[in-house]
């Protein structure tokens, strides 16, 4: 990603929050529930299925845990898992939600699977990994939700035939801009302790946290996005547009998806609160965000508004 | 702008009476359902004959309430799609017959072939229903197909015969050949069953929360961690309340079956 032209206002008592904004995409969403015969379980099914899914670039989704739930909010009253998972398509995100379903949580002992949003467009969750059953697939249909029930080594798998699809948020983000590699990780990780706790968003890169910043496109044609060299300290004195100074020699950005904007956003908000409220003096100097110029995403996160700032 | 009706029954017919095609509706008056004429014996009459009609206050969707024995009025919410049909009394044969949305409150007991083919919709019978409730008419090859009919007493024989989806819930008995030939859907019975119980059932859920069924020979257990279905199952079924407000709580024996007719049917022993 490229980054806006900020105002910097080097106050060396306060972290500096750029006058800036992080772009978003529309991408399609939904949320599954995973139960299993207990919270590991249930935990080692989710983190299995939501493997390899930080970045649509290469890996088709993204895909994260949103929130562990207790047994009274599941459908079976077991512990279980809510997973969210975004893609730039229906078709690929269908594709991605059966792959993974059919690899990661068929095959995961004691497990079980419903789908977790009640309104939208319904794509296959149990429709097709029926036929995993050879014939002695049943399916049942209660309270007006149909599940299929297929034999398997430890009992049934049961999962639900569909899941619902919505018009999700993906690309929020905030850039956190350090003096060292130990600060700017503090920061990343307040912040995403803190996203933790808004429903309705993940943050798919590893830890919740991404060091290889992007930007659109490369000077190698086959590379649709490359490093985002104007936030690389390596580079600080190099590249023909930084947004670095001297003491900045780390950088880590939060990458955030949502079913709305409205929840991204509370998500960045949460997390300026969070490493804000550390002070300066943990070492992240300043907060800033990636866009493209404004011209490709539609959902524009204002930073210092998303503070009450200049709204 | 939705109507309500109140029909309070003048006197006993002295002949069947069918009320197919009497269903509420946004667009009626008392003048037009006094003047509308059904069928009694070989004969047609006014329903204002029959009933003293009257406006009630309009509620969210168009009703009717009925008050009076109509144990010889056939075909009573036949087809219904939408709306709701309140009955003080008991009713004759074919009650919601084919009915495919909307309510229907019995607070006494229905005839033969009550919820016969429905599709949709809720069915609620406070007291008893005849023989072959939730199955299907002479010729057709499936019964109930859809939506909630709960029976508040018992059932007569032959219920949810070629019971194929929905959910039926009978808080007391049934009578023999029960869940005969029932394709798919949820039983669930509160009292005892008669004999030949899923006689060539072929896949669906009994539930029997009272008293436990004789196993036909064509039953075979199924030991295995089923927890999972059946709480889904239970959870749904305890809405309902009576002696199924419990089943979550218990840890019932599962038997699949008729094996004679693919054995993918499934009886839930929780008594």
């Amino acid at each position: 990603m490229s980054s806006a032209p900020t105002t910097k206002n080097m106050a060396a008592t306060e972290i500096v929050i750029d006058d800036t904004f992080a772009e978003a995409f529309p991408m399609r969403a939904t949320r599954v529930v995973i139960t299993a015969h207990n919270l590991n379980w249930a935990r080692i099914a989710a983190a299995s299925m939501t493997g390899f899914a930080t970045s649509v670039i290469a890996c088709g989704c993204e895909a994260g845990i949103e929130r562990e739930l207790v047994p009274d909010e599941t459908p079976d009253g077991r512990p279980g898992v809510a997973v969210l998972m975004f893609a730039m398509s229906s078709k690929e995100l269908a594709k991605q939600l059966e792959r993974r379903v059919g690899q990661c949580v068929l095959t995961c002992p004691t497990t079980a699977i419903y789908g977790g949003l009640d309104a939208g467009d319904a794509i296959p969750l149990g429709k097709n990994l029926r036929y995993f059953a050879d014939g002695w697939q049943i399916g049942k249909m209660i309270d007006g939700r149909r599940y299929w029930r297929l034999p398997v080594m430890d009992g049934e798998f049961v999962a639900e035939e569909n899941t619902r699809m919505t018009k999700g948020v993906g690309g929020g983000n905030l850039l956190f801009l350090a003096r060292d590699t130990e600060a700017a990780l503090g920061a990343a990780e307040a912040a995403v302790t803190a996203m933790r706790g808004v429903p309705n968003v993940i943050m798919p890169f590893p830890g919740g946290v991404v060091r290889s910043g992007s930007k659109v496109g490369s000077k190698y044609p086959a590379a649709m996005a490359s490093t985002n060299d104007a936030f690389c300290p390596a580079l600080t004195n190099l590249a023909k547009k930084t947004e670095l100074d001297a003491g900045t020699r780390c950088v880590m950005e939060v990458v955030i998806d949502g079913l709305t904007d409205t929840d991204v956003a509370n998500a960045m908000r949460a997390g300026l609160q969070a490493v804000i409220a550390r002070g300066v003096d943990a070492g992240c100097t300043r907060i800033s965000a990636g866009n493209y110029g404004g011209k490709l995403g539609p959902f524009h996160f204002h930073l210092r508004r998303l503070l009450g700032e200049g709204a | 702008m939705t109507t309500a009706f109140r029909f309070i029954l003048r006197s006993a017919p002295r002949f069947r009476v069918d009320l197919q095609g009497l269903l509420p509706a946004a667009d009626l008056s008392v003048t037009a359902l006094g003047n509308r004429r059904v069928l009694h014996g070989h004969d047609a009459i006014a329903l204002g004959d029959l009933f003293r009609i009257d406006e009630q206050p309009a509620g969210a969707e168009p009703a009717f309430s009925f008050q009076g024995d109509l144990s010889r009025f056939d075909r009573l919410g036949a087809g219904l799609a939408a709306g709701r049909i309140a009955v003080e009394g008991d009713a004759g044969d074919y009650l919601g017959l084919q009915m495919t949305g909307g309510a229907i409150e019995l607070d006494g007991s229905a005839g033969l072939l009550a919820g016969c083919e429905m599709a949709g919709g809720r069915l609620h019978v406070a007291g008893n229903v005849g023989d072959y409730a939730a199955g299907a008419l002479p010729g057709s090859m499936d019964g109930m197909r859809g939506g909630d009919f709960i029976i508040g007493g018992n059932a007569g024989e032959r219920l949810a015969d070629r019971m194929r989806r929905g959910t039926l819930v009978v808080h007391g008995d049934a009578g023999a050949f029960c869940a005969s030939r029932m394709v798919a859907g949820t039983l669930a019975i509160g009292g005892r069953v008669g004999a030949h119980c899923g006689w060539g059932q072929r896949r669906g859920s009994l539930v029997f929360a009272g008293a436990a069924p004789a196993l036909p020979d064509t039953f075979v257990p199924t030991d295995y961690d089923f927890r999972v279905i059946w709480q889904l199952l239970a959870r749904s079924l305890a809405k309902r309340g009576g002696v199924f407000a419990s089943l979550a709580a218990r840890s019932p024996t599962r038997h699949a079956g008729d094996v004679a007719a693919g054995g993918k049917g499934e009886w839930w022993i929780a008594a």
